[in-house]
């Protein structure tokens, strides 16, 4: 049961009666059983929450930053009406904008409420439960009760480097022919022969061929397709590091799904592996239809674990997975002492099958502490993060004489770098 | 999107249209009191001289100044100045007994409204309540030899009987020298003041001397029994009991606010730590340590880093090449740039660094080193 307002505004009225009229404990007696007896009587007539039937549909997957909507039907099987309030509550990050809806459902009647959620957090929201407080007819007390309904909005990550990916796809179409003419050195995948035109570099002429037809025909080329990339998220500690607006896992995220989506759209096929000293996440074997709504939803409730990678488990996992030489994306921090111990030892393992690519998060904090000058404080800030990218520096040096490419940018710059690089490898044919 | 939509904590708007429900009410509680009270006539507080309600004694006050008697209402046992003056206490039980005796030695003539046992031993052992407790307020006639009693005849007396002395109105009146005392104030109030001879009685009994301090006791008057100080005591009936209703009200208020829709929602929220925490430490410690030569150590050589491809030299250049190539560059003396450069490791070089402001100083001739090199040619 639940009061309300007015219970108490008639005792605080009563309190007139009393003081004037009846000023006795007699007089407050008959008050308070006045105000009582109503309250009894809401509580009789009041229509019954404990048989409310409860039903969801709606939304159930929202890119983080957009609005979800989740309706909710209540039915009403009592003989009485039930007027008051409905809470909806949802966990605090799912952003219910307003969980709290005004209810009247008459006797054997139904209807539906809206929830508009705008989650905070990516991950699975789920919905708390349904209370309901159903208000007699004299509005003095209510009968209130809860109920389980249980649903789950799951916020996808947003994606926000979506917005590289027209000029990324412009560069694969440029590679891949279908824009400009095709010219040696483009690719490394013989295409066809086609006739000579004017402009077409000379050394791609192809001799036999052109003793056996009329004309001068030139070999053309396109870039390797049908290859493997893996993309490797480490969701171990150095993930959990703020920097920036989020967190290193989330622009991990964000640089892996657009090199995913570059990657499809040029018929590469990508593979998803989200690591710390188990798999978290996998994505194996996804069409390029369904390849980038399987990630974001693979992706979506990774959280960073307090953990150290297992680098030496990483990579018997990844060599595990593929056969074939693929390139191996690794999304990670670039922290000396982690990589130095763990991932240093075990590299040449991986980089015998496959090629390394490592794509490092780095801090703007760091780089604009470097450049603090003027008093003693900014200036030892600046020696230390000059100490930090030294090591930075050092470690990317030591990736690269073991065969690892290393791609280490802030987290904005980090998506389309990584696409670049990726380009870059495809361009050359080095995947 | 503004910020007033994201904005979650309250704005002036949004308390006032939180509170202004309560406060109408309880304003509207409160004006209706005030307004009743006023219709009912100043309030009805028993024998107070100023109150027109029909328990007060407002009327008789008026008679007695009109035939030149000055009545002073005291509400304090420290205000009253009894000298050569009739007293009188309306509530003598709430008076500490010491504070009755100075009143009684003091004053020409006592009189005591209902005075409990204590009060009559201090001021008059002779009077004693009677045996037979209580008399009803009727007309009675006076049956004594008291001048004012019969001068008064019928009148109209009730409440705890007395004997005394001289005793009047079967118990209602008992005299002992220069205290009087009435059962009960009845004869004195507003409302009773017309009937029979009560004006006449107490126009005797209270304008035989040319002032009369009317006292009252009330909350924080210092002669008040110890007991009794509390204003609880003294408040009116209905203040007190209306108090009671709205400390009831004010509980179910509480019931009603105190009542949550639904149970505290909680969540497990990541854990995230700004990941140039450990840089920023790693600052303090240098500072802390005052490791200036060390801090400097690591700014030259971030500035090596920088300037070694700007004049086109690899990562093991000797330093001998780096500085003839940055003073090329720059168009400074290699001393100069040397000492800037690699510090105590340069021949001739300045000592280690030991202070905070010449580290200062270091960076900044870094700096200038590094944008000269990058300016020129």
């Amino acid at each position: 049961m639940a009061l309300t307002g007015r219970a108490g505004l008639l005792a605080l009225a009563g309190a007139l009666v009393v003081g004037l009229l009846l000023p006795s404990w007699p007089g407050v007696l008959a008050v308070t059983g006045v105000v009582l007896a109503g309250v009894g009587a809401d509580l009789l007539l009041a229509g019954g929450v404990r048989r409310l039937e409860f039903g969801r549909s709606g939304d159930d997957a929202v890119r983080l930053g957009a609005e979800a909507e989740v309706a909710l039907r209540v039915a009403n099987p009592g003989g009485r009406p039930v007027r008051g309030v409905l809470r909806d509550a949802w966990v605090p990050s799912a952003g219910a904008v307003a969980d709290r809806h005004r209810l009247h459902v008459p006797a054997g009647e139904a209807r539906v409420v809206r929830t508009r959620l705008r989650p905070t957090r990516r991950g699975d929201r789920p919905a708390e439960r349904v209370t309901v407080r159903s208000v007699g007819p004299l509005g003095l007390a209510a009968r209130q009760g809860s109920h389980e309904v249980p649903w789950t909005v799951r916020a996808l990550p947003p994606f926000h480097s979506r917005r590289h990916l027209p000029g990324m796809l412009d560069r694969l179409r440029e590679l891949d022919g279908r824009r400009a003419a095709l010219v040696r050195g483009r690719g490394t995948e013989f295409d066809s022969l086609r006739e000579y035109v004017t402009g077409d570099d000379v050394r791609s002429i192809d001799w036999r061929a052109t003793a056996r037809a009329a004309d001068v025909m030139v070999r053309t080329w396109r870039p390797e397709r049908d290859r493997h990339i893996v993309l490797v998220l480490d969701t171990g500690r150095t993930a959990a590091g703020r920097v920036g607006d989020g967190t290193r896992l989330d622009a991990a995220m964000d640089a892996a799904l657009l090199l995913a989506a570059l990657a499809a759209r040029a018929g590469d096929r990508v593979e998803l592996l989200a690591y710390d000293r188990r798999v978290r996440a996998s994505v194996q074997g996804a069409g390029q239809a369904e390849l980038l709504p399987s990630l974001v939803s693979a992706m979506a409730p990774l959280e960073p674990e307090l953990v150290e990678l297992d680098a030496r488990g990483l990579v018997r996992e990844v060599l595990r997975r593929t056969r074939r030489r693929s390139l191996v994306v690794l999304l990670t921090g670039l922290d000396p002492a982690p990589l130095e111990e763990g991932l240093l030892p075990v590299l040449p393992s991986l980089t015998a099958r496959h090629r390394l690519l490592i794509a490092a998060v780095a801090d703007p904090a760091v780089a604009e502490l470097a450049r603090g000058r003027g008093d003693a404080e900014s200036v030892y800030g600046a020696a230390a993060a000059e100490r930090t990218l030294a090591e930075r520096a050092h470690v990317t040096a030591l990736l690269g004489r073991h065969g690892a490419d290393v791609v280490d940018a802030d987290p904005g710059a980090l998506p389309p770098a990584l696409a670049d690089r990726y380009l870059t490898l495809k361009a050359t044919g080095r995947l | 999107m503004t910020a007033a939509d994201t904005s979650v904590s309250p704005d002036a708007r949004r308390v006032w249209r939180a509170a202004r429900a309560p406060v109408v009410i309880v304003l509207a509680v409160l004006l209706t009191g005030v307004v009743l009270v006023l219709a009912r006539g100043g309030g009805d507080a028993a024998l107070d001289p100023r109150s027109y309600g029909p328990g007060g004694t407002r009327a008789l006050t008026r008679l007695l100044a009109e035939q030149g008697v000055r009545v002073e209402p005291v509400y304090s046992s420290a205000d009253a100045d009894p000298a050569g003056a009739t007293v009188l206490v309306a509530r003598p039980g709430l008076v500490e007994p010491d504070t009755l005796a100075a009143l009684a030695r003091r004053s020409a003539h006592l009189v005591l409204v209902a005075p409990d046992e204590a009060a009559l031993e201090a001021v008059a052992d002779a009077v004693t309540t009677a045996g037979d407790g209580q008399l009803g307020t009727e007309a009675r006639p006076p049956d004594c030899a008291l001048p004012a009693a019969t001068g008064a005849g019928v009148a109209e007396l009730g409440g705890t009987a007395y004997r005394g002395p001289v005793t009047c109105y079967g118990g209602g009146l008992a005299r002992a020298g220069d205290v009087t005392v009435l059962a009960g104030g009845h004869p004195l109030t507003n409302g009773a003041l017309a009937e029979e001879g009560n004006a006449a009685l107490a126009m005797r009994l209270l304008g035989a001397h040319e002032r009369l301090v009317w006292y009252l006791p009330s909350a924080g008057d210092p002669g008040l029994r110890d007991g009794d100080r509390s204003l609880y005591a003294l408040l009116p009936r209905g203040w007190v009991f209306g108090a009671v209703q709205a400390g009831i009200a004010v509980a179910l208020l509480a019931l009603w606010r105190a009542r949550r829709l639904g149970r505290v929602v909680t969540e497990p929220l990541p854990v995230v730590v700004r990941a140039a925490e450990t840089v920023e430490g790693r600052a303090r410690l240098y500072r802390r340590a005052a490791a200036a030569d060390h801090a400097a150590q690591a700014l030259r050589e971030a500035s090596l880093r920088r300037l070694r491809p700007l004049a086109g030299l690899g990562r093991d250049a000797a330093p001998e090449t780096v500085v003839a190539a940055v003073a090329a560059r720059t168009g400074r003396a290699p001393a100069e740039v040397g000492a800037v450069l690699y510090g105590p490791a340069w021949p001739g070089g300045p000592p280690p660094l030991t202070d905070d402001s010449q580290l200062v100083r270091l960076a900044d001739a870094l700096d200038a080193l590094e944008r000269e090199s990058e300016v020129r040619q």
